[in-house]
């Protein structure tokens, strides 16, 4: 059990890390959703550069450059800042896309009758829109969310000592068949994580389905 | 206690509202040209016309939900020039004295039947949520919906939804009511209970402006009655007259489709 433990060590920093950059992505993208389908051109593309531009480089090489590449006066990124930071803003861009899919998705004629009714913008945003494409994109941002756990262990690249990190350095240390075990383990331990997150997005999915539209 | 009245709360004043040289395009394609149409308070004009006429885009400048290149909107004291800079006041005073009603009803799906017509009230006039609710309640009641109150507009039909959008209009005390071919998604037998609180609305005194091919509607409810073909109004006047002996050929032959078919 020796192997267990050593991966079970990894399994708190995993979770910060996912945590984190979830609520970094939840929170960060709204502005960025919003700037996606602004009527204002400039708003529009510098949202849609930034977003493709941060999709388009892979997770390792973000982090590998926000860890080595950043140098502000004394300050540089310690390993887990740099993941944290990294998957963060890729989940914002990422999430960003998600929520401007979802705000589409609501119908014309609500903004419309919101507006005929004399409900402020941010009335009609918050009040109005915001609940209708949050229905519409729940299971995408769980899917998401599965997603970006799994990515985390990107970050052993960085050493962060999550549990990725902890398996290599429990096989390194066994180079027998035991060696494997732990790749086994952390493999049974993310699907043990995921599947909650499938489930509660999917009871949560069908109960705003049946409370809305049935 | 009368629709209209329940409608006022405190009585909100019969408005009329005057438009004129409104012009809109859509890049090189003209949809409205130079229309003017003045509504007297406490009247109902019927708006028909084949489809791609502009009655919906011309109703649908009236408040603003398209914004006219050029003309002037008059209603309540406020004149309004919608091809230029319009204030925000005198946009949030425009849409609080025009209620209106789509053909695709747009109730809020996340919200009840109760808290679709309160929510508005509680934003706009600033009522607290028990007046709100209590005048909702009122105006379901009126409507013939009061045990739909706690359902989603999803668990009501068609003709119950426009019912509900009707007094979520109404619940903000406005001055003048637009439909917009409020029957049109409906079945004809279901479409009547619509058209029947309308009538109620019409007889009570509400200014209304209503584009519909309910040609029944128009004869019966509307006291003046507006043609609108190209882009423009070829004819105005008393429905019934207009209907028993239209002057232009226009009009001739679009009554000629719609009434003996």
């Amino acid at each position: 059990m020796d192997a267990l433990s050593a991966v079970l060590q990894g399994l708190p920093m995993t979770i910060t890390l996912t945590l984190s950059a979830f609520a970094i992505g939840i929170v960060g993208a709204i502005p960025v959703a919003v700037g996606l389908s602004s009527p204002k051109l400039p708003i529009r593309l510098a949202s849609r550069l930034f977003v493709d531009f941060v999709r388009g480089v892979p997770i390792i090489v973000w982090l590998f450059l926000l860890k080595f590449g950043i140098q502000i006066g004394t300050f540089k990124f310690n390993p887990v800042g740099a993941a944290i930071v990294g998957l963060g803003v890729v989940s914002v861009a990422y999430l960003a896309e998600i929520y401007r899919g979802g705000l589409q998705a609501v119908p014309r004629g609500q903004g419309e009758a919101a507006d005929a009714l004399g409900l402020t913008r941010g009335t009609a945003f918050y009040s109005i829109m915001v609940p209708q494409a949050f229905r519409i994109v729940s299971p995408s941002i769980a899917t998401y969310l599965t997603g970006l756990l799994k990515d985390s262990s990107i970050a052993s690249t960085i050493i962060v000592t999550e549990m990725v990190f902890q398996s290599q350095a429990f096989a390194r240390q066994h180079p027998t068949v035991e060696g494997i075990l732990p790749y086994i383990l952390v493999g049974v331990i993310y699907i043990a994580l995921s599947l909650p997150v499938a489930y509660i997005s999917r009871r949560l999915d069908s109960r705003m389905r049946k409370a809305v539209y049935a | 206690m009368t629709l209209a009245q329940i409608a006022d709360g405190q009585l909100a004043p019969r408005l009329g509202i005057k438009l004129d040289n409104i012009s809109k395009r859509y890049g090189d394609h003209v949809v409205l040209d130079d229309v003017s149409l003045h509504v007297e308070p406490g009247t109902v004009t019927a708006l028909i016309g084949p489809s791609g006429a502009g009655k919906s885009t011309f109703l649908r400048c009236i408040n603003l939900l398209e914004r006219p290149d050029s003309g002037t909107i008059q209603v309540a004291q406020h004149t309004i020039q919608p091809g230029k800079d319009v204030n925000s006041r005198d946009l949030a005073a425009l849409r609080r004295t025009v209620g209106m009603v789509f053909q695709s009803f747009n109730l809020f799906p996340h919200m009840s039947a109760l808290k679709n017509i309160s929510f508005p009230q509680q934003k706009v006039l600033g009522r607290s949520k028990e007046e709100a609710d209590e005048r909702s309640m009122q105006l379901l009641e009126r409507v013939g919906l009061k045990d739909k109150a706690h359902q989603h507009p999803s668990r009501c039909s068609g003709g119950q939804q426009q019912r509900i959008a009707i007094a979520r209009a109404l619940a903000l005390n406005p001055g003048i009511m637009l439909f917009d071919e409020p029957t049109s998604a409906l079945d004809p037998e279901v479409g009547l209970e619509v058209l029947a609180v309308m009538r109620e609305l019409a007889a009570d005194g509400m200014t209304m402006i209503v584009v519909t091919h309910e040609m029944q509607f128009a004869r019966d409810v509307s006291d003046t009655l507006v043609v609108m073909a190209d882009c423009r109004i070829i004819e105005q006047g008393d429905p019934r007259a207009i209907m028993s002996d239209p002057q232009e050929t226009r009009t001739r032959r679009f009554l000629r489709a719609v009434l003996e078919r």
